[in-house]
């Protein structure tokens, strides 16, 4: 079964994700970091992926702290979460390729 | 803590995760994070554990803006209002995780939350009701289709009933305007909803295909319902059978049907609370006329939306139905007695086609979103799937 790309805000999570366990909070700046600014993440859209991801087990509670009276979720891959980001990246790669490579031959720098 | 004191598991363990939030937050690099996670899992003492995260600061100081000043309260509240729009399942896990991601986010001195955090909270409070949960469960919507396809063939059949008690009299004294009409299409109301109901008892799998049965069947029974009703005037159909009522019963019927996870859940569900308030309404909204009505349907849906966060679903669906009582004026006129009379001697006029024609597209209408909404939530569930093995 060939799977759809990720969308990128599910993308820049599991990239996010894949350097180790982070909770909420961490993933937004984290986010925004990897993406240099332009994905800026809010509360509502981070946690309806990450429920998406955890319900196709892409993505799992890694585990729960309370600081400073809030509590915080960390969250980590699973992985199928890993193997999905790599075919996601190989994806990426594949076509990026190509098309620095025609850029090659009109004459524009890749 | 003395630093000669000896460490615990969870000791050792909060030290690791204080240095993992440390490396998040980019002040170790991997190698640092390996090296020093290492030395923390080995410490014995406190103070082998002091040594490893003595440069880095205390994770309060680093990440929260210290106490929070008292006018933060108003913007807790908003937050809390707010995601009170989360499923009560949802919230009960993650209500207090995420209050803590927003209050930390909200920039400095706000005092209650931002135009365009509302709408992505509201946003994402839609998509986890339309996302299906891990365990199985059906989100709340679907589930409260569920029961709407059990207890709407009732609701018809109550009001039906009490329409044709209504009618009969009129038609035994011969009036002059159902001389063209067959007897048997009294017994012809109470076929349609129940000809939906016998199609979620084959339990047919694929949406696409319950759908374009449900379709089949509401067409065909129009058809037929128009053939009983003479042909030559079809208002008559509209209107005696209940007006936009029976139009909007039958689409939503259609649309319970084929977005519904199918009867058998909905009978799971269906309590004798479900069935008595249900029945208490239709024969309160059937027999009483329009102003009645108004204090009638509030005051049970309200009843029945207190029980449960299912209530609150059924609430909104059973509006749909009942709902032309309450916005179309006209529709009082099938009430019981002098009414009718009024009506057959032509008292109140109403146009050819118009109420017949306005249903059937209301009906399409709302038939259509429901289909194109379950359709596109199961194909994205069947996307981002693992694939099956």
């Amino acid at each position: 079964m060939t799977e759809l790309p990720l969308r990128e805000p599910t993308f820049l999570i599991l990239t996010a994700l894949a350097a180790g366990p982070q909770h909420g909070y961490g993933i937004m700046t984290d986010v925004a970091q990897i993406s240099a600014g332009r994905v800026r993440l809010r509360a509502g859209t981070l946690y309806a992926a990450l429920n998406r991801l955890d319900t196709d087990r892409l993505v799992e509670v890694d585990r729960e702290e309370i600081v400073d009276t809030r509590l915080r979720r960390y969250y980590r891959l699973t992985p199928e979460g890993t193997r999905r980001l790599q075919q996601e990246v190989e994806r990426m790669r594949s076509t990026t390729a190509v098309a620095a490579q025609r850029l090659k031959l009109i004459g524009g720098t890749s | 803590m003395d630093d000669r004191f000896r460490t615990s598991d969870a000791d050792r363990a909060r030290a690791a995760a204080m240095l993992r939030d440390h490396f998040a937050a980019g002040r170790l690099d991997a190698a640092e994070l390996d090296e020093r996670l290492a030395a923390a899992l080995n410490a014995t003492t406190f103070g082998d554990l002091r040594r490893v995260l003595a440069d880095l600061p205390e994770p309060r100081q680093a990440e929260q803006p210290g106490r929070l000043p008292p006018d933060r309260g108003g913007l807790e509240c908003g937050y809390r209002l707010l995601l009170a729009c989360y499923p009560a399942a949802y919230r009960r896990v993650h209500e207090e995780e995420m209050l803590a991601v927003l209050m930390t986010a909200a920039p400095h001195g706000s005092r209650r939350p931002g135009i365009g955090e509302a709408a992505d909270l509201i946003w994402g409070a839609l998509r986890v009701r339309c996302q299906p949960s891990r365990n199985g469960a059906e989100p709340g919507w679907r589930d409260a289709l569920a029961v709407v396809s059990v207890l709407l063939p009732l609701i018809v059949f109550i009001t039906t009933a009490v329409h044709v008690a209504g009618a009969l009299p009129v038609y035994l004294d011969g009036a002059p305007i159902f001389r063209n009409i067959n007897p048997l299409w009294f017994l012809n109301q109470f076929t349609g909803p129940l000809a939906l109901l016998a199609l979620s008892l084959l339990r047919l799998q694929r949406i696409a295909t319950r759908a374009t049965v449900a379709l089949l069947i509401g067409v065909a029974y129009l058809a037929i319902l128009s053939y009983w009703a003479g042909g030559p005037d079809p208002s008559m159909v509209s209107t005696i059978a209940g007006g936009p009522y029976i139009m909007l019963a039958l689409g939503l019927q259609m649309a319970a049907v084929t977005a519904s996870p199918g009867l058998r859940r909905g009978l799971q569900l269906v309590t004798w609370k479900h069935v008595a308030l249900t029945a208490i309404a239709a024969v309160a909204v059937a027999i009483t006329s329009y102003p009645w009505t108004l204090v009638a349907i509030p005051v049970i849906c309200a009843a029945m939306a207190l029980t449960s966060s299912l209530g609150r679903w059924l609430l909104v669906l059973l509006a749909i139905p009942l709902g032309p009582y309450v916005f179309v004026p006209y529709a009082y006129v099938f009430a019981w007695g002098p009414h009718m009379r009024l009506y057959v001697a032509g008292l109140i006029p109403t146009g050819p086609l118009e109420p017949l024609g306005q249903s059937c597209v209301l009906a399409a209408v709302f038939l259509g979103v429901f289909v194109v909404a379950a359709c596109r939530e199961s194909l994205r569930s069947r996307k981002l799937a693992p694939p099956a093995r």
